[in-house]
């Protein structure tokens, strides 16, 4: 029983297509925020390579990636939580896009710039043959998550989220 | 919706009211909650950094900071063969391995004979990096305690002899790591007996190169060392592409030589 001031709720169809999207939208959650979860825990017991991962790419000072190592496995769990749990929908998911794009960002450079290197996306990473690199692969497994997050930015309602439990959205 | 029948304007009007109602006292309030999330969430990120911190030190225990015979500082190489006058004009061959990383142990596998050959004949001066970071990446100590048991077995002056084995021994499936009895066993294969293997059995006990090995890591990182194994002819890191064969890394000895 959803209490909303938009006209069109009266409309049964347009309530059966709601909830369609609000399960499009749990789905989108449970997929980005169940990768973050993983792509972070197994980093987070390996603290020496997922400094050296993000110093592989050689975009910021060595000492500053490493920093950025050890940090965003953490960063990487709490968004998705977040989204896992439904809260703070809206705001999780963008910055879990903005944070996938700075990865297909960073990817691209290093393919750019013809570095080879692994991405470290889900542990890893660092210098790896030329033969071996998957730039393509990786960027377009980034896009897939940035695309859930998208979604999610701009249509934050789903179901079974603690947002609407708690905050009646 | 059971409402449907009454009048559109007080449908709207109460619809108005019950928005209202929910904002103001039917929900949770949102910075409460975001206050909440936040230090939950930092007081997981900091007990998360104090376990893996105390983790790792529990890893590295009793960890010694000698240094092995002719290395004269933290992070420098270990010179081998130091019986062999090296010839005039002979290049430096610098070796950076993990004794935990397979494309080490194809690569020992396949020049290893013909690097020592090279050494044993004073054509160059053999230096080995032993590194450590696959410890990390494979959550155990294997890389360190080998590496420990190689310089242990350099005291007995058998470094050379357990280098190799520890390649020619390594576990099929990486991260299964050296057990203590290969790595004994190993001792004794390579000759360590008696008072020197009573010696050598302290010496990893204690992990007495701990500090060096890390040295070493950390050193080669900062020096541009990214991955196993490397090899670096004066100074120059040689494509692995470029010495497939015995023969082909002779050559690109014999080019730096002068």
């Amino acid at each position: 029983m959803t209490t909303t001031t938009d006209a069109s709720v009266d409309d049964a169809g347009t309530t059966r297509r709601d909830r369609g999207l609000d399960v499009v939208g749990l789905l989108a959650r449970l997929f980005l925020g169940g990768v973050l979860v993983y792509a972070g825990a197994v980093k987070i017991p390996r603290p020496l390579t997922s400094e050296r991962a993000v110093q592989a790419y050689e975009i910021f000072p060595m000492e500053l990636a490493g920093w950025i190592g050890l940090a965003l496995p953490y960063l990487e769990v709490v968004l998705g939580v977040l989204l896992i749990l439904g809260l703070f929908t809206r705001v999780s998911a963008a910055l879990s896009t903005l944070l996938m794009l700075a990865f297909i960002i960073g990817i691209s450079q290093a393919w750019a710039r013809g570095l080879t290197i692994d991405c470290g996306c889900f542990g890893g990473g660092g210098q790896i043959g030329a033969e071996e690199t998957k730039y393509p692969q990786e960027i377009a497994r980034d896009a897939s998550f940035a695309l859930a997050g998208a979604w999610l930015w701009w249509r934050p309602r789903s179901l079974a989220s603690l947002d609407r439990v708690l905050f009646g959205q | 919706m059971a409402k449907k029948s009454s009048a559109p304007a007080s449908n709207a009007r109460q619809a108005k009211i019950q928005a209202a109602q929910k904002q103001q006292g039917g929900g949770a309030n949102k910075i409460v909650v975001a206050t909440v999330v936040l230090v939950v969430a930092i007081i997981a990120v900091v007990a998360g950094v104090i376990w893996v911190e105390q983790s790792k030190q529990d890893e590295i225990t009793g960890g010694g900071n000698a240094l092995p015979p002719g290395v004269s500082e933290l992070g420098a190489g270990f010179p081998a063969f130091a019986d062999v006058t090296p010839n005039e004009g002979a290049p430096t061959l610098d070796l950076y391995e993990d004794f935990q990383c397979p494309a080490c142990a194809s690569f020992e596998a396949l020049l290893g004979p013909t690097i020592e050959e090279l050494a044993t004949a004073g054509d160059i001066r053999l230096v080995y990096h032993v590194k450590n970071f696959l410890d990390d990446n494979l959550r155990n100590d294997s890389s360190t305690r080998a590496g420990n048991a190689a310089f242990c077995a350099a005291d007995a002056g058998k470094f050379q002899e357990y280098h190799d084995q520890l390649y020619a021994q390594q576990p099929a499936t990486e991260g299964d790591g050296f057990s203590n009895e290969t790595l004994t066993s190993i001792a004794t294969s390579v000759g360590i007996s008696g008072d020197a293997l009573t010696t050598w059995e302290g010496c990893l006990k204690a992990g007495r190169y701990t500090d060096y090995v890390n040295s070493v890591e950390e050193a080669s990182f900062q020096d541009g060392v990214r991955g196993t194994p490397t090899v670096r002819i004066n100074g120059e890191e040689i494509e692995l592409a470029a010495i497939q064969t015995p023969d082909l890394l002779k050559q690109a000895v014999e080019v730096a030589t002068k």
